[in-house]
């Protein structure tokens, strides 16, 4: 009888050791943990054991309150640290909205500019800037932004009733503009920035979107409507005013890295991958090697990277970050960008085959830790042999024209 | 586990068609086991790996190549098709513009791509997004074999990559056609579809370039 009352009460025990087993998942407040005394109706425990779970109490009680503490302190440091970095960013904004905005021409090349620039542009300022940065040197007005949209308008009302006379008109270009049609764009708003819900049917900018892409295409029907504008002309919308976004839009896409790759100049595109694989081999020569060694050519990840200027495949923290030194130093950057990504990863790539490293750049890791990434890009070195992007650039383009005038045959 | 006799091979697969059809869905649906309406467009090209136990002694790994499916991108993306050993060809039963591409498609693969053995690669035509009721098809199956044999398809399938319908079985039909071309690289197994007057009508296209 003994032995069983003694085992009745040692068995309380084994939940109460998993209990202090399992503390370290404890709910962090001390108010959950109350010693009570056994009900009236059952028999007390003895004096050992309940001085014991006294003693086990109190340890459970200090250890909660220490990391009560602990955690206060530290929700504390980060309390204080979002009140830096929004200090920081206040301050910020006034720079730029004081002293830089004003004084634009002056001021946008200095040392102490640039460097502010690097660190990221503060949201409420990141539109102006990336509008001064990218210019107008179309000349495009709001009124012709306004023209652009009518004539698009115009076009799918006539396409939705009867395309073939449309076609008939437009015969010089019929071929980009049923690429151009209001379906392609239709398919591609939806599935721009899916996760955002904004863009979709019934968001709030799917209208917008959808009337910058349109009046784009009949600003330029040439180049039309091309997998990868919806990305750019989305970024743009969430910073710029629709006729400004516009205005940045086209002016970006007239760049000539931009054009090139829009336009699907397949010849020009390939000079642009020879000279990211010098900056490449230069940069990362063992990661360069694999690469080679696995046959994983550039343009499998570059082309996405590029044609969107990575805001398909950076979170869009990031890539606004990298839009932003992309305004300040221009095409070298996307370039750059895509080599520090490269060499944040470069240890794990080099284990990789093929398929594995396509799938790993086609589809980057969500959680990205943004500053060493961007310690990452400002470790590349834009030279080669004392040579800088453009002329590296330069170089490639004139060997192909000579290339191409000594045979007419295709590289590649 | 006894993979001391175990054979594997290696596919690479291509999966084409006109933009917006579900070439990404179908992947994602036969390699993760998933479906989002939202997927974004793929720019250039999207990969997967999906490993496939095939019998005792075979294991096949399938390199899935995600083409995208603007024909602007055509000059770049068809670098692509080098040493695939199969594709898809995709379109959208609710939009039949995405149907009339398919020859195109058809006749862009094999005019890049021929096996070692002379022929086309094998081709399975798959008719997607079937669950959405508006099938421009009309189950028309009889028309659908017709049009596959004349196309040069060793097979074609009804599929939905939201409701999982048909996309192992299609794929089972592409590798089943791959081996088999594979162990009879010089006669291949009689296939399902494709007829010898296909290959005549190649050697007057042929022909017709050696006269230009």
């Amino acid at each position: 009888e003994y032995e069983e009352k003694t085992g009745r009460a040692q068995r309380p025990l084994s939940p109460k050791q998993n209990v202090r087993k399992n503390l370290d998942f404890e709910p962090l407040s001390t108010t959950a943990l109350i010693l009570e005394d056994r009900p009236a109706n059952l028999p007390a425990k003895p004096a050992e054991e309940a001085q014991k779970h006294r003693q086990q109490y109190e340890e459970m009680v200090v250890q909660a309150k220490k990391r009560e503490l602990k955690e206060a302190q530290k929700r504390k440091k980060q309390l204080e640290e979002r009140c830096k970095l929004e200090d920081s960013i206040g301050n910020a904004v006034l720079t730029w909205n004081n002293e830089i905005l004003p004084n634009w021409e002056t001021m946008c090349c200095s040392r102490k500019v640039r460097e502010l620039w690097w660190q990221g542009i503060p949201p409420s300022v990141r539109g102006k800037v990336w509008s001064l940065a990218i210019g107008n040197e179309l000349n495009i007005t709001h009124e012709l932004y306004d023209i652009c949209l009518a004539r698009a308008k115009e076009k799918w009302r006539s396409l939705s009733t009867g395309g073939a006379e449309v076609e008939c008109e437009d015969a010089g270009f019929s071929a980009a503009d049923r690429e151009a049609s209001l379906e392609l764009i239709k398919l591609d708003i939806s599935r721009t920035f899916p996760s955002l819900c904004i863009f979709q049917q019934g968001g709030p900018y799917h209208d917008t979107l959808h009337s910058i892409l349109g009046a784009y295409t009949c600003y330029r029907p040439d180049v039309g409507y091309v997998q990868g504008m919806s990305f750019i002309a989305a970024v743009l919308i969430l910073n710029l005013d629709t006729a400004d976004a516009f205005i940045a839009f086209s002016n970006l896409l007239n760049k000539p890295c931009q054009m090139a790759f829009f336009r699907v100049d397949h010849g020009l595109m390939l000079t642009y991958f020879a000279a990211f694989e010098v900056f490449f081999e230069e940069n990362l020569p063992k990661l360069f090697a694999h690469f080679k060694k696995n046959n994983l050519t550039p343009d499998i990840y570059l082309i996405d990277w590029i044609f969107t200027l990575y805001s398909k495949s950076l979170p869009l923290d990031l890539a606004c970050r990298v839009w932003d030194v992309f305004c300040r130093d221009g095409e070298e950057f996307l370039f750059r960008t895509a080599l520090g990504i490269l060499k944040l990863f470069e240890d794990i790539l080099t284990k990789m085959d093929f398929i594995h490293i396509a799938q790993f750049l086609t589809k980057l890791p969500e959680d990205l830790p943004s500053e060493e990434f961007f310690t990452s890009i400002a470790a590349i070195q834009m030279q080669s042999r004392n040579k800088k992007w453009a002329q590296v650039l330069a170089a490639l383009q004139k060997d192909n024209r000579e290339m191409e005038k000594g045979s007419p045959s295709l590289k590649r | 586990m006894q993979k001391h006799n175990q054979k594997e091979h290696l596919y690479k697969l291509l999966v084409i068609g006109d933009l917006g059809v579900g070439k990404t869905s179908i992947i994602k649906r036969y390699v993760h086991q998933n479906f989002s309406p939202h997927y974004r467009a793929t720019i250039g090209v999207d990969f997967a790996l999906k490993v496939l136990n095939w019998d005792a002694e075979t294991v096949v790994r399938l390199q899935l190549w995600d083409i995208a499916g603007q024909e602007r991108f055509g000059n770049m993306t068809r670098v692509y098709y080098r040493e695939a050993m199969g594709a898809f060809i995709v379109f959208d039963v609710t939009r039949p513009a995405t149907f009339e591409a398919v020859t195109k498609w058809k006749e862009d693969l094999d005019s890049k791509l021929i096996l070692p053995n002379g022929k086309p690669v094998p081709a399975v035509l798959l008719a997607n997004k079937c669950d959405q009721g508006i099938d421009v098809l009309m189950n028309n199956g009889i028309k659908m074999d017709q049009f596959c044999k004349e196309n040069g398809f060793v097979g074609w399938f009804e599929t939905s990559a939201k409701e999982n319908i048909n996309i192992n079985e299609a794929s089972r039909c592409l590798v089943k056609h791959i081996i088999a071309s594979e162990s009879d690289p010089v006669q291949a197994v009689e296939p399902d579809i494709i007829k010898p007057h296909l290959n005549s009508s190649k050697i007057v296209s042929c022909s017709a370039c050696f006269k230009s």
